[in-house]
């Protein structure tokens, strides 16, 4: 089967600035594929890449296995884009603008057009530069769905959008998985990802850090333990055990990152009078907090 | 208790850099203030240059002065008072006003109805007013940073000036004194604060754009109610609304000063600059008087693809520039007849024009449009040029083109097609002229169509211009195309401005496209230099489509 998206030692550079480097990332078809990272990491670079918005310093990036520097007019018949800003025409009114690139696509069923201004209620009527934030997110979003294309690239889909309509965009996005098209958004909202996406990538400072499914990255994780004790405890005892770092001390309660197998903790920490023993799981925010911390090479998977 | 160590803004920052509202403003703007003070003195030193070279003995001077003073006033209206035309203070005062007191002004309308109303927009002025600061101080901030700019460029005008009169002299009475060159940059400084003082206290109103549309509108009637209130009937009526009226009388580079007339001057753009700074601060951040322009019917607003989109989008701009223009082309169109009897009434003047102008007839409204009217226009055609394309380029730098463009659709062919709806848009702008033009002529009686056929000449020259503009665009980055469209019509203007007056030669001069136009106006056709700019609006259009092919969108 071809792969939705795939891109091999996908480079973009701005002269001496970082833009990406060497990015290798396969999304399948028929997945939700979340693309994380903080601010600046090359979320955006990456996807207008995609889309032959920007061209790639070296490597190269296939839709559907299509050269996007080759052809990018079809790929582009097959994707809905939502950019993570943009401007529309003020004078026009949602409708018209919405119109205008049904008309500059072709072949837009009107009916599923109407569905899609219904669900993310929003008033057709009004001029552009009369929304709300919130509201031109949902004409973009319209815009990016209404021809059904076989892979949506959306940019901080949810930025602007309330939570109910936050709710409708993801039942949405589930019924473009249910069709069997797929589905590649960017994020720095993790609990987003984590609701929605089959797999999800980490994106740090231009690299790819991480790429797998959302329950294996969680299971990467380090645990947050937490050990409250009758009296003081030496950190030193818990130190050098395996798979423990970062211990701290605060009066009777001790505090460390534990990865691996608890045995060594309970054994060490029987030692003592233990009076509570709290294991946390991570989130899939902690676990991001915590690739991205550490050293870009250190990553798991890489290319999905 | 852990002490706080605050560090202090150092005075240097405030006055100038991100230590004050004040000095941001000061930063913010002096590349502008430094290519406006550029331009000014740069006029001033060429217009004394030229002026000594062209009239270097005291005869040249009194015909200069003769013509002047016999030329009908329908002539006159972009000139001066023509006193002391036999020093170089006079000549250039006389000559040269157009772009120190209409086209430097400008900058001062978009920067003051920028400063606050585009910050408003953008949102970055909530975050500033969430900062320990009133509203009143920051717009006063604000507005004392554009004061102080506004000095910095009338003082070097002044200096300029001074310095005009020294290196260029070449008669007795051409050395321009220090207080003479004070009150021109005086004067020079408050004709440029009064149109952007307008345009800061309706901005607040009326937002960014119509606040500078109106300011522009108002200062350009001033302008002409002014130059023209002798020439046309029915005009004088207005003189004491316009402010370059007030100060008619004060001409210090011809020797004549009236103070007091500055004061009003100074007064009105205070008042307007105070009615800004209360109204920024009594009204919501941002919330401006809810304006609907009438909808466009569906049939223009044009949804079918780029060409129809482009042009219905370029086609208000069009509109306005076309109805200004071709409201003055009216006006002087029915001012042929009494152009004519002023001049068969002196028959000094009627022999030199039929010298000057053997196979012109100057009382047919074709005529008249041809000597007075058709420099303006490639001037104001050129600036309408402009906005056309940075309308053109706003779709990459607004960030929209990425969505336009994740469409089925080449980038060449959008750029090709959103191109020709701007061209289609330029046609519609000089089809308007024209009419106004026909309107005029048929009112008089005269022949219409050919000077409305005429307005081909602008047409074509202004196709060029945006040909440039795409070519930059397309080739570099959007964002250069209307200022590379800007420059070239600016260095045109100026081309046939000074290149004969400093007698240069005649091939420098024809660099200036609008050079190779004919007579448009009265059917003298040239048809290469038609050919020529039809050839580079296309040769632009591709080169741009070509460019925007190649390179990554910036937005």
């Amino acid at each position: 089967m071809t792969a939705a998206i795939q891109t091999e030692k996908l480079t973009k550079t701005y002269g001496a600035h970082r833009g990406i480097i060497d990015v290798e990332l396969t999304v399948d078809e028929g997945e939700i594929f979340g693309f994380l990272g903080p601010n600046g990491a090359g979320k955006t670079t990456t996807i207008r890449t995609l889309l032959d918005l920007i061209r790639p310093t070296s490597g190269r990036a296939l839709i559907f296995g299509i050269d996007t520097t080759a052809d990018p007019v079809a790929v582009h018949r097959r994707v809905g884009y939502l950019p993570g800003e943009f401007a529309l025409y003020d004078r026009l009114t949602g409708r018209q603008t919405i119109d205008y690139f049904a008309n500059l696509r072709g072949g837009v069923d009107g009916a599923y057009q109407a569905s899609l201004i219904e669900r993310f209620d929003l008033d057709p009527t009004r001029r552009f530069k009369e929304y709300s934030k919130g509201n031109k997110q949902k004409v973009g979003l319209v815009i990016a769905l209404q021809h059904r294309p076989h892979l949506l690239i959306l940019d901080e889909p949810t930025s602007g959008l309330d939570p109910l309509m936050q709710q409708t965009f993801f039942e949405l996005l589930r019924e473009t998985a249910a069709d069997g098209r797929t589905a590649f958004l960017s994020s720095h909202i993790l609990s987003e990802a984590e609701k929605t996406c089959h797999r999800v990538a980490i994106i740090r400072e231009g690299r790819l850090v991480m790429v797998d499914r959302v329950e294996a990255l969680r299971d990467l994780a380090h645990h947050q333990v937490e050990l409250r004790f009758s009296g003081p405890v030496p950190t030193s005892a818990f130190e050098a055990l395996p798979g423990v770092s970062e211990v701290v001390s605060e009066d009777h309660v001790l505090r460390m990152r534990v990865s691996g197998a608890m045995t060594p903790i309970v054994q060490a920490a029987a030692r003592y009078e233990l009076l509570d023993f709290v294991s946390r799981e991570p989130s899939l925010e902690e676990t991001f907090l915590a690739q991205y911390s550490r050293g870009a090479g250190d990553g798991g998977d890489r290319g999905g | 208790m852990v002490a706080i160590e605050v560090a202090e803004v150092g005075l240097r920052v405030r006055l100038y850099g991100l230590g004050s509202v004040y000095g941001k403003t000061i930063r913010d703007s002096r590349l502008a203030v430094l290519l406006v003070a550029l331009l000014t003195a740069g006029l001033v030193s060429v217009a004394g240059a030229a002026t000594s070279a062209a009239f270097a003995t005291p005869e040249a001077r009194r015909e200069l002065a003769a013509l002047a003073t016999t030329l009908p006033a329908l002539f006159q209206g972009f000139y001066g008072r023509p006193l002391a035309l036999e020093t170089l203070g006079g000549i250039i005062e006389w000559r040269y006003p157009v772009i120190l007191f209409l086209i430097a002004p400008v900058w001062s309308i978009v920067a003051l109805s920028a400063t606050l109303a585009s910050e408003a927009r953008r949102g970055s002025l909530e975050l500033v007013l969430v900062t320990p600061a009133t509203r009143r101080r920051v717009a006063l901030e604000k507005v004392g940073g554009h004061l102080t700019m506004v000095a910095l460029i009338a003082l070097v005008v002044a200096v300029a000036t001074w310095f005009t009169g020294a290196a260029f002299a070449t008669l007795p009475g051409d050395a321009i004194s220090v207080q003479a060159a004070f009150a021109f940059g005086l004067l020079t400084g408050l004709l440029i604060l009064v149109p952007g003082a307008i345009a800061f206290a309706l901005a607040p109103l009326l937002g960014r754009g119509m606040a500078a549309g109106i300011a522009a509108a108002l200062m350009v009637v001033a302008y002409l109610v002014n130059g023209f209130q002798s020439a046309i009937s029915g005009v004088a009526v207005f003189t004491p609304l316009s402010w370059y009226t007030w100060v008619d009388d004060h001409i210090p580079l011809a020797g004549r000063y009236d103070w007091a007339s500055l004061v009003p001057l100074a007064l009105l753009a205070a008042v307007l600059l105070a009615v800004g700074v209360v109204a920024f601060d009594r009204r919501d951040v941002g919330s401006t008087v809810p304006f609907r322009s009438p909808h466009m019917p569906r049939s223009l607003v044009g949804l079918r693809g780029p060409i129809s989109r482009s042009f219905s989008e370029r086609l208000p701009v069009a509109m306005t520039w076309g109805i200004g223009i071709g409201l003055y082309a009216l006006v002087l169109a029915t001012s042929s007849q009494s152009l004519a009897d002023a001049i068969h009434q002196n028959p000094v003047l009627d022999e030199l024009m039929r010298n000057l102008f053997p196979t012109l007839d100057y009382a047919s409204p074709g005529g008249v449009l041809q000597l007075v009217f058709l420099e303006f226009a490639f001037l104001v055609f050129g600036f309408a040029a402009v906005t056309i394309v940075a309308g053109w380029a706003s779709d990459e730098t607004s960030g929209r083109l990425e969505l336009l463009l994740s469409t089925p659709r080449t980038r060449a062919r959008w750029a090709i097609e959103s191109g020709l709806g701007a061209y289609l848009s330029i046609v519609v702008l000089a089809l308007v002229v024209a009419a106004g033009i026909a309107i005029g002529a048929v009112a008089v009686g005269g022949d219409a169509i050919t000077p409305a056929l005429g307005m081909l000449a602008p047409a074509v020259f202004t196709a060029a211009l945006a040909g440039v503009g795409f070519a930059v665009g397309g080739l570099l980055r959007a964002s250069w195309a209307a200022p590379a469209v800007a420059f070239v019509t600016l260095a045109t203007f100026l081309i046939d401005l000074f290149v004969p007056a400093l007698k240069l030669p005649d091939s420098l001069h024809e660099l200036a496209l609008s050079t190779h136009l004919g007579r448009p106006m009265v059917g003298e056709w040239d048809i290469p230099g038609m050919l020529l700019c039809l050839g580079i609006a296309a040769a632009g259009l591709a080169v741009g489509a070509w460019g925007m092919a190649r390179r990554d969108l910036r937005s």
